[in-house]
């Protein structure tokens, strides 16, 4: 019995072992958590190091959102950036959208391993912020120097937590100049040529009908808003709402000048491919656009609603720099040394003339460059109109609650008016969840 | 995409190299104190068996029971976005996620019982698809025919390529432009089908992508049940005048039942739990097309309700875990195992 129990001993001593090994190497001396080696403004005293070393090199990875022309300009300046210092490598992960690239970062977070940077929209900032798994950029670099806009749309709880590198994001009604000279004023005319432009495998507009993101213009177009005046209170289940439903589905139903099935890779393919006359999409597609139809490319607004005088609104952000929770030491310094090499004027015009996107530093917006490009004026132009898109986690639940019913109306599985009521009430339980 | 070189592979194994040092240390160390102590001082004759199934039942332990461990705490505890990092976990809280599983949407309309009368239902069409499709061709390869080897090597084509890369080419089949499916539908004369947006097709793309899939793994399983099964039995029964129909109900599904149980099973489990066909090929995000697994993920990953999620995936287990048990004592399928 002594025997037994001796082994059994022995044996729970050598599996807790191993379940204590496997719960992950031994955390290794790395350039975060080793003492600075001299920094002025450490407030604690650094003990000495008993032989001088030279600096670590220092590893960040990067998660980005962008794809196509804009995935390019990120590699470029993370290889010229390397290449300028040597002591930092940084290592870019393209993720394949900007919903994947939320959903891997707050389960990376969770698993303890997340990115040290993200390249990504601001209402990633609503989720991080309540997951407690960003840092705040405030103290960190002068924001001072960036449109007021573009840091209020990434400000929540009184601290900014993201850095911009453009301004915008916003959607707007491209067309290509052969096949619809200007662009459609209001709505009547853009059925009335749409219809004209409709047939034969081509069709007189596209969009992403996956998602409420391309509601939301409408949507603002029919004087509604997705929450109260408390910015909290989703108001999803409204005669505005059912109205913009309604009108996406008689632009489907009725006028059928959309394809009766279009992802965004299918509008985005069609418009190229010149099988489509007009789409709406974000200053993101600009340069893609520009590279496939060059002067052919017009820029406007989302059409003014007819029925109700007014301009849609479509939301308008930017793109930012986001900080993982916990980045310090070398690799806080690596990260800000990176993103002030990506805010320089250089490389913000840089940025417009490859990618046609409005710049997020204020002496750049200054440049000749921008006034003279139509393709910019254009989205200026769409801008002006457009409405800040909420940052808060609430957002995310009217998000997820908008899609799968404006996905319904579309495919005539539900009224609008049963869709509205079911946004609504899918939001509440979404923020009732939430607590 | 970086370029292989030599460099890159022992940067690769550096970065894995720790972990599988540490692993193969440890059951180097495992398999020295087994051998010490069950075989040295205790004298077992089981020391051998022990020490050759030891490091596999510490990988399950820490690979399985461990997460499924961490799975019933998180089902405790109110685990969401706004409570991240500091959740309280209670008695009360599982409660509460327990019944949140059967009064409240799963997802954002779906309740539970629909999700999971839409899994039984995709579980049905599947497994019958896969075991008649298999059948028949396996019974179609059962003969002396020419070219057989070439015929089954390109049927058990579908089960060769990896699942994920197989849905996605299908997946771009169904695309309502530019899909080849459409593309045929037309030249038919018939009307493109909305394979993406609408719920019906959505769910029908899903199934045959699955059917597809599934069809070579039973043909190979009855093709070698088949051939187990003497000639001489289907020669007595020419002698006795029996039919090719009451051959194949009296002779050949009887002998096959042995093969042909457990494969069903495992048929079930994994179309039960089938994540990739269901979330890949539904592009929409249509909650008409999701299936437990699939729903479950969307409200840990999408809609970051953990701690309902888990109780979700607790709910869900004990249903699939009953169904075995049922299956297994009516069909007395592991029989051979125990007896």
């Amino acid at each position: 019995m002594k025997k037994i129990v001796w082994a059994l001993l022995v044996l729970s001593v050598v599996t807790a072992l191993l379940v204590s090994g496997c719960a992950g190497p031994a955390p290794q001396p790395t350039p975060t958590a080793a003492p600075p080696a001299a920094k002025p403004e450490e407030a604690t005293p650094v003990p000495p190091a008993p032989t001088p070393k030279p600096p670590e090199a220092v590893k960040l990875i990067l998660w980005t959102k962008e794809g196509e022309e804009a995935l390019d300009w990120n590699k470029a300046l993370v290889e010229e950036f390397n290449a300028a210092n040597p002591g930092i490598t940084i290592e870019l992960v393209k993720k394949e959208n900007v919903e994947v690239l939320r959903e891997d970062f707050q389960t990376a977070s969770l698993a303890g391993s997340p990115p040290e940077m993200l390249w990504t929209v601001n209402d990633h900032a609503g989720p991080f912020v309540a997951a407690d798994i960003i840092e705040p950029v405030d103290g960190l670099f002068d924001l001072s120097v960036f449109v007021d806009s573009a840091l209020a749309a990434v400000k929540l709880e009184g601290k900014t937590w993201g850095v911009p590198i453009s301004n915008g994001n916003h959607l707007m009604l491209l067309y290509n100049k052969k096949l619809i000279a200007e662009a459609p004023k209001d709505t009547d005319e853009l059925f009335a040529k749409g219809k004209e432009l409709t047939g034969g495998g081509n069709y007189g507009l596209v969009w992403n009908q996956t998602e409420p993101f391309w509601l939301v213009p409408w949507l603002g177009g029919f004087k509604g808003k997705v929450f109260a005046d408390d910015g909290v209170t989703p108001t999803l289940n409204t005669p505005e709402m059912i109205a913009t439903l309604q009108f996406l589905h008689d632009m489907k139903y009725d006028a059928q000048i959309i394809p009766p099935e279009s992802d965004y890779d299918g509008a985005d393919t069609l418009f190229k491919e010149g099988k489509a006359a007009m789409i709406i999409n974000g200053d993101w597609s600009l340069s893609s656009y520009k590279d496939v139809l060059g002067d052919d490319l017009g820029v406007g607004r989302i059409p003014m609603v007819s029925a109700t005088g007014e301009w849609p609104k479509p939301y308008t952000s930017g793109v930012y720099f986001m900080l993982a929770k916990g980045l310090s030491g070398d690799k806080l310094e690596a990260a800000k040394a990176f993103i002030n090499f990506v805010a320089s004027r250089d490389k913000q015009l840089e940025m417009v003339r490859l990618l046609k996107r409005l710049p997020a530093l204020k002496e750049a917006l200054d440049d000749p460059l921008i006034a003279d490009d139509p393709i910019l004026k254009g989205s200026a132009d769409q801008m002006v109109v457009g409405t800040p898109m909420p940052t808060v986690l609430e957002m995310r639940c009217n998000w997820d609650a908008m899609k799968p019913e404006m996905q319904a109306v579309l495919a005539d599985t539900k009224t609008p008016e049963d869709a509205a009521a079911a946004m609504q009430s899918a939001a509440e339980a979404c923020i009732k969840a939430l607590e | 995409m970086e370029a292989l070189t030599g460099e890159v592979i022992v940067r690769s194994l550096g970065q894995v190299g720790g972990m599988v040092a540490f692993t193969l240390l440890g059951a180097l160390a495992l398999e020295v104190i087994l051998y010490l102590v069950l075989g040295r001082l205790l004298k077992s004759r089981y020391t051998l068996p022990y020490m050759l199934l030891a490091p596999a039942a510490v990988g399950l332990a820490l690979l399985v029971v461990y997460p499924i461990g961490y799975e019933v705490r998180l089902a405790f505890t109110n685990m969401s976005l706004r409570h991240f990092r500091e959740y309280t976990l209670s008695l009360a809280q599982g409660i509460e996620n327990l019944r949140w599983v059967f009064t409240e949407p799963v997802l954002k309309q779906a309740k539970f019982f629909p999700v999971l009368g839409r899994t039984v239902l995709w579980t049905a069409v599947n497994v019958v698809f896969h075991v008649l499709g298999g059948m028949a061709l396996a019974l179609l390869l059962n003969r002396p025919m020419r070219g057989r080897g070439l015929y089954r090597t390109l049927l058990v084509f579908p089960w060769a390529i990896p699942q994920v890369i197989a849905v996605l080419a299908w997946r771009g089949e169904f695309h309502y432009e530019y899909g080849f499916v459409n593309v045929m539908l037309q030249r038919l004369g018939l009307q493109p089908i909305q394979w993406y947006a609408n719920p019906l097709w959505n769910f029908a793309a899903a199934c045959i992508t699955n059917i597809w899939l599934g069809i070579p793994f039973m043909m190979v399983i009855i093709l070698g049940g088949l051939q187990s099964i003497s000639r001489e039995f289907y020669e007595a029964a020419e002698i006795d005048g029996a039919s090719a129909w009451q051959q194949f109900r009296s002779i050949t599904l009887p002998m096959l039942q042995p093969v042909l149980t457990p494969a069903v099973i495992l048929g079930v489990i994994w179309t039960f739990n089938n994540f990739n066909v269901p979330f890949l090929i539904n592009r929409n995000e249509l909650e008409t097309t999701d299936i437990l697994v699939t729903a479950l993920f969307r409200a840990a990953f999408e809609y970051n309700r953990y701690g309902f999620s888990a109780a979700f995936a607790m709910v869900s287990f004990l249903f699939l875990f009953a169904f075995a048990v049922v299956y297994i004592r009516v069909t007395g399928a592991l029989k051979g195992v125990y007896e």
